[in-house]
């Protein structure tokens, strides 16, 4: 039985049995090609518009009721949302950079202000043709919106991207730790001394496990929101020529029209400003002083949990923060908002987001199209449901956002553009990741020693912006 | 006793043997050839992947060495431009003097512990315990390093991480791990060593148990006993197991990435940035692939010549049985 079974399989063996695993492997490629050619991914190969985001799974979903609301507009433009998960927006563009050496870019990307003039100078579209044309459409739109978002949008005086949303740095702070050091709501003018006369106190009451001021060393939020308090920045700030044709056309009777530009531009490093020194000196100083502490290099996701479970006192963010908050525990009015203290003077820092048209699109007529339905108030409202971020249309930002979930002093949202034109943007030039690679490296060294390694920090920036800059200018 | 044949029977002998010869050597020969191609489709996906992934990439960087690129214009030919502005790069030079630091610290902890470990287990332990000890010393490699990496922020962090818990206990004040040059290079190397310290351990249990128990009852009753077994035995036995090991933990250390990356960012300064950090950062961050190129082909060199010296310092150290 034993030998006939042997023999049969004999006979079986090396050639058929080689040509079966040929077989097998021939069939198991051409059945798996559409997935190891990537063509299984949805939108890919079709005519589909392709838009990518930043988020998960998940944050796709939530824009379906957008698509949905979008493909009843428009039946003959089909919508492929994709996800990109990145640990923050360098990590993003990264990816999508990615895409486009692969041959396989999205035709729409949603883009932040650190993201902005990399987009516009070299892989977006600008809008400006159809603006021109849809002016009619979008004089709503530009009404409800603060220019100085639009402005950070500018790029040598084209628009390449309207404004979705949008962040500043405000003063978050932990109520319970300020009663318990006896401490009132802060004015709206207080200045960095008031701030550091805060901490201290919060300190006193409570010395350990607790944390008076926290923040991140990112370009959001990190060093440049004090940078601009007093009035200088670690990249030299100027303004292009050209944008009238959009100011002329949508802000006319705008206050700030004056102010208005065709975008910025940061040519130049300017981290041996010695107010560039002073304000890192007084942010080494609270972290020398047990204040604050020594900036972590990454995002400030865990800083939800902390500040949620009362182990922070203040710490720097946007409304973003407030879904976050309300999911994590906090109540209403167990934390509040504030504007970022004063110095020199009180402009404040912000980021904004929204879409840009690749220059590769496919379609770029139906791209706009989806970039101005999602400027439409309908659009927003569907993708913006919750205070996950502060929608840029003004009239959005208002009591029903905010209710049950706080802060009370939401309007500091949007009242930081309203009450204070010159707030500025992210300082992000086309040469962004090095620029950001260049602050970052040298911010903790510069806040964590004596004044010599503080001075050889800012000397190491402006080395190290110097070549970020020169590199691809 | 004579085994003589008589010269009738070997001239058939002869003749049998003779007989058969042609067709035999046919079938050898045949089936020689059957297994060359054998061989050949077995080594085919094998070959393809390195064609593919590997030796192209290669050739690739090297040519793109001599560009600059970024991706979305067309590559423009630069000559020697990007080798010159890498060595001049004093990022560039911190990064390969942390990687050559790094690896130098970070592999002699590795084997170090390995080998101490292997030889622990080998010899004080029952099988039961050995077969947790080889689980639990592999496991952390299977975990993947960005994950890991995350995790150690969390444990490491100055205001609310565990080991400062742990640390304040004893009344120790905090340290600041991840915010100091000297605190964030060793948590890097700490994490580093504690996940890829399992690969090497295991090389030595393998080179342990290949060595002849024989060997030590000699080395006992010559009076080797203790360290002085491992110094004159245990070490030189191991010295094949050694070289591959450490041929391998260098080769893997001086392409670190993800920990210092994840934990780091590189920072604070470049106190953590490393070769391949420093690669990533010139081409997806900066988009100036053909800098990116020239960093990696220097890299290369580096770790083919440390490779070549070691195989041929191994001629002096390695002892073969």
């Amino acid at each position: 039985m034993t030998g006939a079974t042997t023999g049969r399989l004999r006979e079986l063996s090396r050639r058929t049995a080689l040509g079966a695993l040929g077989a097998g492997i021939v069939g198991a490629t051409v059945a798996s090609w559409p997935r190891l050619s990537g063509s299984d991914i949805p939108g890919r190969g079709d005519n589909s518009l392709s838009i990518a985001i930043m988020g998960t799974a998940a944050d796709a979903a939530a824009r379906q009721r957008a698509i949905d609301a979008f493909t009843r507009l428009h039946p003959d433009i089909r919508v492929k949302v994709q996800a990109i998960q990145a640990v923050d927006w360098k990590d993003f563009f990264t990816k999508i950079l990615t895409m486009v050496a692969a041959g396989t870019p999205p035709d729409v990307v949603y883009v932040a202000t650190e993201g902005a003039q990399l987009f516009a100078d070299k892989l977006a579209h600008p809008l400006d043709e159809y603006l021109r044309r849809d002016a009619a459409d979008m004089a709503e739109f530009f009404d409800d919106v603060h220019p100085s978002l639009v402005e950070a949008f500018m790029y040598k005086g084209s628009l390449f991207q309207l404004p979705m949303d949008w962040n500043a740095a405000n003063m978050y702070y932990n109520t319970t730790a300020f009663a318990q050091a006896g401490l009132e709501r802060p004015a709206d003018d207080w200045t960095n001394v008031d701030f550091r006369n805060n901490l201290a106190a919060m300190r006193r009451v409570r010395p350990s496990d607790f944390t008076p001021y926290y923040w991140t060393n990112r370009l959001f939020g990190g060093v440049v929101p004090w940078l601009y308090a007093n009035d200088t920045s670690f990249l030299k700030e100027t303004r292009s020529t050209g944008g009238d044709w959009l100011w002329d056309s949508f802000y006319t009777n705008d206050p700030t029209r004056n102010l208005r530009s065709g975008g910025y531009q940061w040519l130049e490093p300017n981290a041996d400003d010695p107010r560039v020194f002073e304000t890192f000196d007084y942010l080494r100083g609270l972290v020398k002083d047990g204040l604050g502490v020594r900036p972590e290099e990454g995002g400030g996701s865990s800083l939800v949990g902390l500040f949620a479970s009362n182990r922070v006192g203040a710490t720097p963010a946007g409304g973003y923060w407030v879904q976050g908050l309300h999911e994590a525990g906090m109540k209403a009015d167990d934390y509040d908002v504030a504007f970022f203290p004063k110095w020199r003077s009180q402009r404040h820092q912000f980021g904004t987001a929204g879409y840009a048209i690749m220059k590769t699109a496919k379609d770029k007529d139906a791209a706009w199209e989806w970039i101005k339905f999602s400027a439409s108030r309908e659009a927003m409202e569907l993708i913006f449901p919750n205070p996950v971020t502060t929608p840029a249309r003004r009239s959005m930002v208002n009591e029903a956002l905010y209710a049950g979930k706080g802060p009370a002093h939401w309007k500091v949202f949007y009242d930081t553009l309203d009450k204070y034109p010159t707030t500025g943007p992210i300082p992000a030039p086309p040469q962004q990741a090095a620029v950001e690679t260049a602050l970052m490296k040298n911010v903790s060294l510069a806040v964590s020693g004596d004044e010599r390694q503080l001075k050889q920090a800012l000397e190491s920036m402006q080395r190290d912006l110097e070549l970020a800059l020169r590199r691809q200018s | 006793m004579s085994t003589t044949i008589p010269r009738r029977d070997r001239r058939k002998q002869a003749a049998t043997a003779i007989k058969p010869a042609t067709p035999a050597t046919s079938r050898t020969e045949s089936g020689r050839h059957s297994q060359r191609w054998l061989a050949w489709i077995f080594l085919a996906p094998t070959i393809l992947g390195m064609g593919l992934f590997t030796l192209v990439p290669i050739a690739a960087s090297v040519v793109l060495a001599f560009f600059r690129w970024d991706i979305i214009s067309a590559p423009t030919f630069v000559g020697f431009d990007n080798f010159a502005e890498v060595v001049q790069d004093p990022t560039v030079r911190v990064s390969f003097l942390n990687t050559i630091a790094f690896v130098i610290v970070a592999v002699a902890l590795q084997l170090g512990l390995a080998l101490a470990l292997a030889v622990m287990v080998q010899e004080k332990m029952p099988a039961w315990l050995r077969t947790f000890f080889r689980s639990a010393f592999f496991f952390p490699l299977i975990l993947s390093a960005a994950s890991v990496s995350i995790f150690m922020r969390y444990l490491f962090n100055e205001q609310f991480g565990v080991v400062n818990w742990f640390l304040s206990l004893a009344g120790i004040p905090a340290v600041p791990w991840l915010t100091t040059p000297g605190g964030s290079a060793a948590v890097v190397i700490l994490v580093y060593v504690w996940q890829n310290f399992g690969f090497s351990f295991l090389l030595f249990l393998g080179g342990l148990a290949s060595i002849p128990v024989e060997t030590y009852e000699a080395a006992a009753l010559d009076g080797a006993t203790g360290w002085r077994k491992h110094v004159y035995v245990t070490l030189p036995l191991l010295s094949p197991t050694t070289l591959l090991a450490s041929v391998m933990a260098i080769i893997s250390a001086l392409q670190v990435f993800d920990q210092p990356y994840v934990l780091t960012r590189g920072g604070p300064g470049d106190s953590t940035r490393t070769a391949v950090m420093v690669i990533f950062e010139s081409a997806f961050q900066r988009l100036e692939f053909g800098e990116a190129s020239a960093i990696g082909v220097i890299l290369t060199l580096i770790i083919m010549a440390i490779t070549a010296a070691q195989f041929r310092l191994s001629k002096r150290f390695v002892f073969y049985q």
